[in-house]
Formats: structure tokens, sequence, C-alpha cells
């Protein structure tokens, strides 16, 4: 199944495969895009680890040789956008308590009613969206803020905190001219009106930014 | 017999030629018995010159005669009465054998006549009996005889006619005893009485002499030569003895012996002569089977016991042992078959106890496995179910939405069947497992057995690395006595550690089942690549509820030991090599080893 390139797709690995077949069935029995893998390393090799239009990733927790709960760590490590839902014939609850410490997002046990796990699936894409959109955000900010230079990012920190121009000038032990010449160039360069503006931009691109 | 005789009197005449000299002197009367064959008067006359000649030729002697019947003479021999006897020649071989009398002269008809050849019968019949025309004519017929113990009165007829094949013994002819005198015996056969009469020979030449008869009034029958003057019908034997009897002092024997051969002829015409060869008489008694021969007639028990007691001792003794011994030996057998049977009995009655037990222990074992297998059963059954209702599902979503394509309806209903189908199967397997069975034990190769367990593994748990296989060089074609489920169960068991053990470290190499041979039996290996056991741990693996696993019952391992000791076999645990892992190595019985183990008893059940 080709993906829609701005759809999520939901990846379903579990190494069952008439189960696995059925669950693709549902997803699609809604409109959902849904893409089987019969072993974490099937995924690992055929599904990008930042997806485009977000996507979650329902995986069955045992499975041989990668377990579901290897592979979530796996994509931990690479900052993956992906939401995991996990899903367990046995009922481990160590294994859930494991799974949910690591960010799994939800953690069926089979069987499981269908609407359960379309919900399930509806939440976990819902998030990588907004985890998509938060990203994407930060990321313009920091573009932006990556033309100034250093000196205009210290000015444009200390206005965001809300200082006047001349007690940037005193803590900078530089003039008021000054000081003002590089608020100017601020402004211009963020597009930013006033240092409220300022301050959100920076927040953006990182929410420990003004700390 | 003969032979020993002869030596019996060489000794007697050796004792009474010591005695001679006192014989002499003594001068006791001469003791002479005669046999008084004719009765005593006739005797009287017959001797009486003989004892008077003999007197004379032997002065400073006195003869005393006394007159016998054949059974007393004996008595008076036994007792020691006499000195001498004269007797007919039967009796004479008679008091030879039974007394020890010695013949010292035989009598004989005249002084050309062979000492041998004096006695001899006439069978005589009226002439004019024409129906009657030799001795062989005789069957049917009476015949007349004095007494059955005269010699040629009786008992030389006797054989001859036997010799023609006919038995007055069995009546053929009929014989008529008349007694003494033999005058008797012509008057029965002249008036009728009797149809043929058996005469001394010469007496009928006598009686026509005298003229008692008229010459040709008598006629002799089958008449032989041999005899000058008489007409005789049978053979002749010696005359009529004289003998000593055994105490006689020899000289005194001699003295009468001079005096004897001396006598001239008497009236008769009758004088002694040198002793005769008396064997023909010997054979003519054996063979009628009379007077010292009578123990042949009678199979004489006292004269048997008598000569063969010894023997007759050994043999009952021997009879007595045998017979003990066989008693005993029966009794043993009677005993050890009662208590082969009681312990037979006892042992069946055990065995049944046992089979029982092992059929329900064999049931209880397995719905512990199934108990231990539960939860990954339950997680094989959930999947098609979950399968099954995600279709049905979606479906009815698709339904809803309107959006139903036929080609996913078709997909949707197949899947829902084939996993249907999978459920099934699975609890068909369940139920097949926890059935109760009989026992049994069937050939079965190993390595099938192996393929399939592994097969049924795959089938139950999902993601089991698999089996790998190794046969040894001369264990392919293997035949183990086996209950096949059985062999399943301890396999499955066995597979289902491996691969517990190998999941706890994240190992996916497959499992090694290794088959080999050793003597009779086949050694089935199963190796893991799990952490492997201590060797503490190890020795402890096949007790009851003992388990390394936090969920386990710690009955599997038991039960496979169970299952394998009552197969004739033996299981035990080893560190692989090369580690890490663990070996679980059991034994089972080859076909061609030796037929199926008989069951075991066990002390204890798991």
């Amino acid at each position: 199944m080709t993906a829609s390139p701005d759809m999520p797709v939901i990846h379903v690995v579990d190494d069952e495969a008439p189960f696995r077949r059925s669950l693709l069935f549902l997803l699609e029995s809604v409109g959902w895009q849904a893409v089987g893998h019969e072993s974490a390393e099937a995924f690992l090799a055929a599904a990008p680890v930042f997806p485009v239009a977000g996507g979650c990733i329902v995986l069955d927790i045992r499975m041989p040789r990668l377990s579901g709960l290897e592979l979530q760590r796996r994509l931990l490590a690479a900052g993956s956008m992906f939401t995991v839902i996990f899903m367990t014939g046995h009922g481990d609850v160590e294994l859930a308590v494991q799974a949910m410490k690591d960010g799994a997002l939800d953690f069926l046990q089979k069987p499981f009613k269908d609407q359960v796990f379309l919900d399930a699936v509806e939440r976990a894409v819902q998030v990588s969206l907004e985890r998509h959109a938060t990203q994407r955000r930060q990321d313009e900010a920091l573009e932006i803020l990556t033309r100034l230079s250093a000196r205009e990012r210290e000015v444009a920190r200390l206005l965001a905190l809300g200082l006047a121009n001349k007690e940037v000038a005193r803590l900078l032990g530089i003039s008021d001219n000054t000081v003002h010449v590089h608020r100017q160039h601020v402004m211009d360069k963020t597009a930013t009106g006033s240092a409220a503006e300022l301050a959100r931009l920076i927040l953006r691109a990182d929410p420990k930014g003004l700390d | 017999m003969r032979f020993s005789f002869r030596d019996l009197v060489a000794l007697m005449m050796l004792g009474f030629f010591t005695l001679a000299a006192w014989g002499a002197e003594a001068a006791p009367p001469v003791r002479i018995g005669v046999l008084a064959w004719q009765g005593l008067e006739e005797a009287e006359i017959r001797w009486s010159s003989l004892m008077n000649q003999l007197q004379d030729r032997l002065p400073g002697r006195t003869l005393a005669l006394r007159h016998f019947d054949v059974a007393g003479m004996a008595a008076a021999l036994s007792a020691g009465e006499l000195d001498f006897v004269v007797t007919n020649p039967g009796h004479y071989v008679f008091l030879e054998a039974e007394s020890g009398v010695s013949r010292i002269a035989t009598l004989v008809a005249d002084a050309s006549t062979d000492p041998a050849h004096v006695v001899g019968s006439a069978v005589v019949v009226l002439d004019e009996r024409r129906d009657i025309a030799g001795l062989a004519d005789l069957k049917g017929r009476t015949l007349a005889a004095v007494s059955t113990d005269a010699f040629g009165g009786y008992q030389v007829m006797w054989a001859e006619l036997r010799r023609l094949g006919l038995d007055p013994e069995q009546g053929q002819p009929r014989p008529m005893l008349t007694g003494f005198p033999m005058s008797k015996v012509v008057e029965a056969v002249l008036n009728g009485d009797a149809d043929a009469g058996v005469l001394r020979a010469c007496l009928l030449e006598r009686l026509e002499q005298e003229g008692a008869l008229r010459p040709g009034q008598l006629r002799v029958l089958s008449p032989r030569s041999g005899m000058s003057r008489c007409r005789v019908s049978s053979r002749l034997y010696p005359g009529w003895a004289f003998a000593a009897a055994r105490p006689t002092p020899p000289a005194l024997s001699r003295d009468v012996l001079v005096a004897l051969l001396s006598l001239s002829p008497d009236a008769a015409g009758q004088s002694w002569s040198v002793p005769a060869d008396y064997h023909p008489v010997h054979e003519l008694l054996q063979e009628l089977q009379i007077g010292p021969y009578a123990f042949l007639r009678e199979t004489a028990w006292p004269s048997l016991w008598e000569r063969y007691w010894p023997w007759v001792c050994g043999l009952v003794l021997t009879l007595l042992a045998w017979g003990a011994y066989t008693l005993h030996v029966e009794h043993l057998v009677q005993r050890r078959t009662r208590e082969l049977t009681q312990a037979m009995e006892a042992r069946q009655r055990l065995e049944v106890q046992v089979r029982e037990g092992q059929q329900q222990m064999d049931h209880l074992s397995r719905l512990s496995i199934l108990g231990e297998l539960s939860g990954t059963l339950a997680h094989e059954l959930n999947q098609p179910l979950a399968a099954i209702g995600n279709y049905a599902r979606s479906l009815l979503r698709r339904q809803d939405s309107g959006s139903l394509a036929p080609a996913a309806l078709r997909q949707a209903a197949e899947e829902i069947a084939s996993e249907s189908e999978r459920a099934a199967g699975i609890l068909g397997g369940i139920r097949a497992f926890a059935r109760k069975r009989n026992r049994v034990r069937e050939a079965h190769d190993p390595a099938a057995l192996v393929r399939e367990a592994s097969r049924l593994l795959a089938g139950m748990l999902p993601g089991v690395p698999g089996v790998m296989l190794r046969q040894g060089a001369g264990a392919t074609g293997l035949q183990v006595w086996v209950d096949p489920l059985q062999a399943q169960q301890v396999l499955l068991n066995l597979f289902k550690n491996a691969w517990d053990a190998q999941q706890a470290v994240g190992c996916d190499l497959p499992i090694e089942v290794d088959l080999s041979r050793e003597g009779a039996r086949c050694i089935v290996a199963v190796r893991d690549h799990g952490p492997g056991l201590s060797p503490e741990l190890q020795a402890r693996l096949f007790e009851a509820f003992f388990t390394t696993k936090p969920d386990g019952l710690g009955l599997g391992l038991s039960i496979c030991k169970t299952i394998i000791e009552a197969h004739g076999g033996e299981i035990a645990a080893s560190e692989a090599q090369p580690g890490p892992g663990l070996v679980i190595r059991f034994t089972l019985p080859l076909v061609d080893g030796a037929p199926p183990p008989p069951e075991r008893v066990h002390d204890s059940l798991p």
C-alpha cells in the first residue's frame, strides 16, 4: 500500500499474520492508511523514523528476536515522532508499566474491542500530529533566531524579558545608542513588533530559552 | 548246573574218604530205601531176593530195607534215615537235585543191555480199536496211567506225546489215573474205561508170558525199535538207580557197589550195571517242568526269591527310592507351582494397580502440562478469535458507511473461516491430548516423533525458533518401543523448557535435538542455548514441584521422568558443551534390541 504523503500512516507490527491482517482490514474500514510489518526489523527497514504527516505504531510487545519494547527504545533514542500503542496477549503488568514509562501512548490487551482500538489509534495519530506541528513551529523559530548575531541574540533575550534599553546597556556595558541599533536589527530580522512577540518566538524555539 | 553238581559230588567224596575208617569200625546197619511203585507187597516180593543176595555179599553188615512212596523217600533222606535208595530214573534225578544222592549202579534188563537205554513206555489199545492207529490218534481219547509220578509208566510217554503236539495236561488226551499196581491200567483198557493205557516197557510181554493176557489182545501204538525184547512207544532212558545218600561213607558205597555188580541176574533177568548217564532224564524232566524243574512250571516265587532276593531287594529299594524321589519332586513341583501361581497373581494384581495408577498419572500429567501451557494456549486461542472479531466488526463498519466492496467482503469472510478452523484445531488438539487412554507400546521412528513434536510446538507456540534434528551415523532408521503420545508429551515439555530458557536471554538459535544409538537403546538429547543451570539445580531438576520458572508448577520434568522410566529408559540433565545451555538426555529401548520392557513399578509418583 502506498501512503499519501500528507496523510498519517498507521504501522501494525505483529508476527501473527492473520491477526495483523485483521487489524489492517479494520483500520482501512475507517479510512486510515495502514501498513503491516511481520517484525520489528521489517518495520525499521521499511518505515521512516520521522513520518511526514504523522502516524502511529501498533506494536505487539512479544515478538521473537527484537521485541516491541526494544523497538520503542530505539525509536526514542532516534528522536522519532511516532507514537506507540502496545498490544499484548499475555497481560504482563510489568511490561505494560515499562512501556508506559518509556513513553507508550496506550497499552491494549488482546482481545480488545474494535472501538477501543480505533479510539487509541485516533488519539495516537492526533498526538503525533500535534507533536509534528510543535516541532515544525520550533524549527521555524530556531531558523529565525539563527539569523541573529550573538550580540543581537543577547539583546533580544534581555528585551524579551521586558528590560528597557538603558537597563540592557548597563547590563551589557554598552552605550544606549548601540542598544537601540541592535534592537532595530532584531525587530527587522525576526519580523516582530514588540518585546512580547519576541518573547513568544524565543519560547517557541526553546521552551526554556528565557530561564 | 551240571558242572557245579559234579564239583559238589567231588567235594562230598573227599569228605567221605576222611570218614571211611570211622564207618568201617562202627558197622551200623545199612539202611536201604526202595520206591514201592507198585505197592508194598509187590515191592516186598520184587526186592527181597536182591536184599538176600546183597546180605550174602556183605558179611558182617545187616541190611535194613524200607519201602517208600515218592514223597516219603525224600523226607527220609533229608532226615538222614537212609544210606542208599533204589528208585526210578525220574525220581533219582529229583533226589539227586533235592537230597544230593549219587548213583552207584543202574538196573539193566540183562547183561547185554546198554544201561542208558533201559526204561521206556508202551501205549496199548485193544487190538480191535482200528480207529487208533498211532500215538497221534490219541487226541480226544482217554489215556489210562498209574500216576503222574510214574516215570516209565507216565512221564516218558507224556514227553513223547508233547513232542507230537499232544498234551495230557491240556486234556489231549484225557489222562485217567488208576493208581498202582500197573495191572489196573491193563484192566481199564480191557474193560473199555480208557481208550488207551501207558505201560512200563516189557510189562506187556511179561503179562503175556505169564498168561494174564492173550498175546495180540493189546496192541502197542507207534512201536519203536531199540529194545530187543519188548515193544515200546517211546525213547529209552536209563534204568532204575541204586544211589548213595550224601552222608554215606564212600567205603560202604564201594562195598555195596562191588556186591551189586557181582550179583547174578534175578528171575526177571535184571541185573545191576555201572551207573548210566542220567542226563537225558534231566532233559525230559526239564521239558516236562517237573521234579527238580517244577519251578519252571509254577514260577516258584519262593525259589525265585531265594535265588534273586538281593536283586529283588535292590530293585525294590531302587523303586522305592525312585518313587520317593518322584513324590518329593512332585511335591516340590506342586509347591513351587503354587508359589509361582500366587506370585504371578500378586504380580498381576500389582500390575493392574500400577497400570491403573499409571493411567491416572498419565491423565493427570497431561492435564498438568495443559495447565502449564494454558497461558500460552489461551493466547493461541485469543489470536484467531480476536482476528475473527476484527473482521466481523470491520465488515459492519464498512456496511454502515456504505463502503463495503465485494473484494473486501470476500477477503474478510475467507479470513474468518480459516481463523475459526484454526481455533477449532487448537481445541481439538487439547482434547485429544487430555483424553484418558490405555497404555500402548508401538514401534516408532524417533526422528519422526521429534519432527511431529516440533510441528506441534510450532503450532502451539508461534515464534518458536524451530527444532534442528541431527542424527549420528547408525542412528537413522531406528525404531523405539514407545507410547507415541507420551513421547511427544516428553518432547514438547523439553522443547517448551528449552524455548523458555532461550527467551530469557533473547536467543533465537534453533533448539537442537541429537539422536544416537548406544547398544539396545536410542539416546535423544535436547539442547538449548539458554543460560544453563548450575549442577545443584540440574540435580534437582526432575524433582516434583521443583521449578526455576516464576510461573512454573515444577511438574513437567518430573512427569517426563516418570514417562521415560515407565518406558524402561533414563533421563538426565547436563551442561551443554560448548556452553552456555542445558542438555536433557533420555533413552528409549530399541525394537531390535529387546522386546518391550516390562512396566516398572515406581516407588513414588510425582
